[in-house]
């Protein structure tokens, strides 16, 4: 009866089980991303460490002159 | 074509990050009695009391980061992660996926360095403008970001998608289909052609907004102008303008381009460069300064029949007054919404919308012209206000004086506003800019169309009141009394040699009328001139000394925000 009751209710318990681990890590995700808000680690990871990257390479980039196109009218 | 020439990052900066001292980060302490614990469990699910907030403890020393974002009660809290953070995350992505995805931006932000230093921190420009906030004011104010985040992502993936520059050169049918524009021409005029043809504003994106979310960027383009030998003086908009075409970052996007003197002469000597380094057809539309004159009011409307013949003549396709009608009726949709706005905002404290998210929000949409998102968020706030109104929720209620704010603002520092509420309880009910376009446009027949969308042009930022003569720079009188304000914050735009020209004036007129006015010095977009500091401090001077007021948040009246965006 027992062994029964636990083979019927197994696969319930499988998806319960997938949906428990679902929650878990969207609980996990959400508790994550509330910590990357409230920390402003989304600011600080911009501030030092995206925007000085970019900087450096939009610093760096070879520029075409304007000065050196003739000023006629078209 | 830049040539990029991709090398890994440079990890050992990362050594360098200053992450703030734990220790600096005050903990709740435990509560030594049953009141004290009462107030613990009081604070956290409502927030704390204006007054007990100490927003300023939450700053990082020069960057303006935060130690941690503000701790709003539990409700507002959730509802700004969720509601704010997380869906504008979210919905930027979106937006970024529907007007052109994802490869497209990647080479946008690769290129432009107005994309890449300025929008990814775009969410800190919410916080800036959010701060204190709660309740129906966070819900509605929050809206209108939203919105301008939508058509600014909207704009420069409709630049990218034709930019010649991100595709190897090649003109492709994006390109023929896409009118440029300075951004002081009122999308309006490009209705006709609006089911076919997308009408992008040159500036709007790599300059104007860049200077409210992240102000580093625009000072690259004011000493790029510099860099040809041009004096430092002149409006340090017109000089931005032209240094993103001297730094070679203005996309390559469209055929020809339609200018004008809004707001004044130094648009058209930008133009000058402008037109020099795009070196496409140019179509100069002129508005007059002092536009009171009926002959020149007709002066004007031919101005924009011409503009529309030279139109028809490039893109080879005819004015459709049809589709004119139709939008210009859907622009006046958001034009009586406006004036609700203003109703509420004049006779109630019932008004829902801070001072920055009005300003802004207004002067984006009244110059860009229609677009959807405009109306899906005037019927969310419409709610969210009429709510207010019904329940006669007092949206700041820590109001202590009504202020108007009139001139040209600081484009760097345009949150002064939700500053200034949150330390003096100074609430910045409306601004000129929002009360230029005054008026909807009639559509019943195109000679009566033209006529009002003359007038509408004349009535442009920085031109009705700035620059259009004396009867109008003092219209603030009048909206003083129609909105019910008893100060005003009188903006300074030192290099603004028209708005300099009546500072006497209107020395003389506050005196005689008596009333409480600050000066603000600013130079528009460049925080260099007068930092937010200096412009917190002659507040603070004014509000202590004149005004014999104590600060509601004393943690505010001095912080140091020089590095941050």
């Amino acid at each position: 009866m027992f062994h029964q009751r636990s083979k019927t209710c197994s696969v319930g318990c499988k998806v319960l089980k997938v949906f428990g681990k679902l929650f878990a890590v969207l609980a996990a995700l959400y508790a994550a991303l509330f910590a990357v808000f409230y920390f402003d680690l989304d600011g600080k990871l911009l501030y030092y460490v995206v925007e000085p990257f970019l900087v450096k390479h939009y610093d760096k980039m070879e520029r075409k002159n304007p000065l050196d196109q003739p000023y006629d009218i078209k | 074509m830049a040539k990029i020439n991709f090398k890994k990052p440079d990890l050992s900066k990362l050594k360098e990050i200053k992450l703030p001292d734990p220790r600096s980060i005050k903990l709740p302490t435990l509560p030594k009695n049953k009141d004290e614990a009462k107030k613990l469990a009081h604070d956290f699910w409502y927030g704390k009391p204006h007054g007990e907030r100490r927003l300023g403890e939450l700053y990082m020393d020069k960057t303006g980061l935060y130690k941690h974002r503000e701790w709003r009660g539990v409700k507002d809290t959730l509802y700004y992660f969720n509601m704010i953070w997380l869906y504008n995350y979210g919905q930027m992505v979106a937006d970024i996926m529907k007007f052109g995805g994802p490869v497209l931006f990647a080479k946008g932000l690769w290129r432009y360095r107005w994309l890449g230093q300025t929008y990814l921190p775009v969410l800190h420009w919410f916080d800036r403008g959010l701060e204190g906030l709660r309740g129906e004011a966070l819900r509605a104010s929050a809206w209108h970001y939203r919105a301008m985040t939508c058509v600014t992502i909207n704009q420069f993936m409709n630049m990218f998608k034709a930019d010649a520059n991100l595709h190897n050169g090649a003109h492709n049918d994006a390109w023929h289909h896409s009118i440029a524009h300075k951004e002081t021409v009122w999308g309006g005029i490009f209705y006709p052609w609006s089911d076919k043809y997308t009408n992008i504003p040159m500036e709007m994106i790599p300059y104007f907004v860049t200077c409210h979310v992240n102000n580093h960027t625009v000072m690259n383009y004011i000493d790029a102008a510099q860099s040809l030998g041009l004096p430092g003086d002149p409006c340090p908009m017109c000089q931005a303008e032209a240094g993103i075409f001297v730094l070679d970052d203005m996309p390559d996007y469209a055929p020809f381009v339609v200018t004008s003197n809004e707001a004044c002469d130094g648009s058209v000597a930008s133009t000058a460069i402008q037109d020099w380094f795009l070196n496409v057809p140019l179509f100069a539309m002129p508005q007059p300064m002092q536009f009171d004159d009926p002959l020149v009011q007709e002066h004007c409307a031919e101005e924009i029949r011409e503009c529309w013949k030279f139109i028809e003549e490039q893109t080879g396709a005819p004015f459709n007054w049809e589709l004119l009608r139709q939008k210009l009726e859907r622009q006046n949709e958001l034009q009586r919404f406006e004036w609700e706005k203003w109703d509420v905002a004049a006779k109630t404290s019932h008004y829902p919308i801070n001072g920055v998210a009005q300003a802004l929000y207004r002067i984006y949409q009244s110059q860009y012209g229609d677009h959807y998102i405009w109306h899906d968020t005037d019927r969310r706030v419409s709610k969210i206000m009429a709510k207010c109104v019904e329940k006669k929720i007092d949206t700041f209620p820590k109001t202590r004086h009504r202020v108007i704010a009139w001139s040209c603002a600081p484009l760097y520092y345009s949150n002064w506003c939700t500053w200034a509420y949150n330390c003096w309880g100074l609430n910045t009910i409306i601004n000129m800019d929002s009360l230029m376009f005054d008026m909807t446009i009639r559509t019943d027949k195109l000679e009566n169309t033209v006529m009002d969308m003359a007038r509408y042009h004349e009535w442009a930022p920085m031109r009705r009141m700035a620059v259009g003569g004396m009867n109008h720079i003092f219209e603030l009188w009048e909206n003083m009394e129609r909105f019910h304000c008893d100060m005003v914050m009188m903006y300074d735009q030192l290099q603004c040699k028209g708005m300099q020209g009546v500072k006497g004036l209107f020395e003389d007129e506050f005196r005689k009328r008596n009333i409480h006015a600050i000066w603000m010095p600013h130079a528009l977009p460049d925080k260099r001139t007068v930092s937010r500091a200096e412009i917190r401090r002659i507040i603070n001077d004014y509000m202590s000394t004149v005004m014999q007021e104590t600060p509601l948040d004393p943690s505010l009246l001095e912080f140091d925000d020089d590095m941050s965006w």
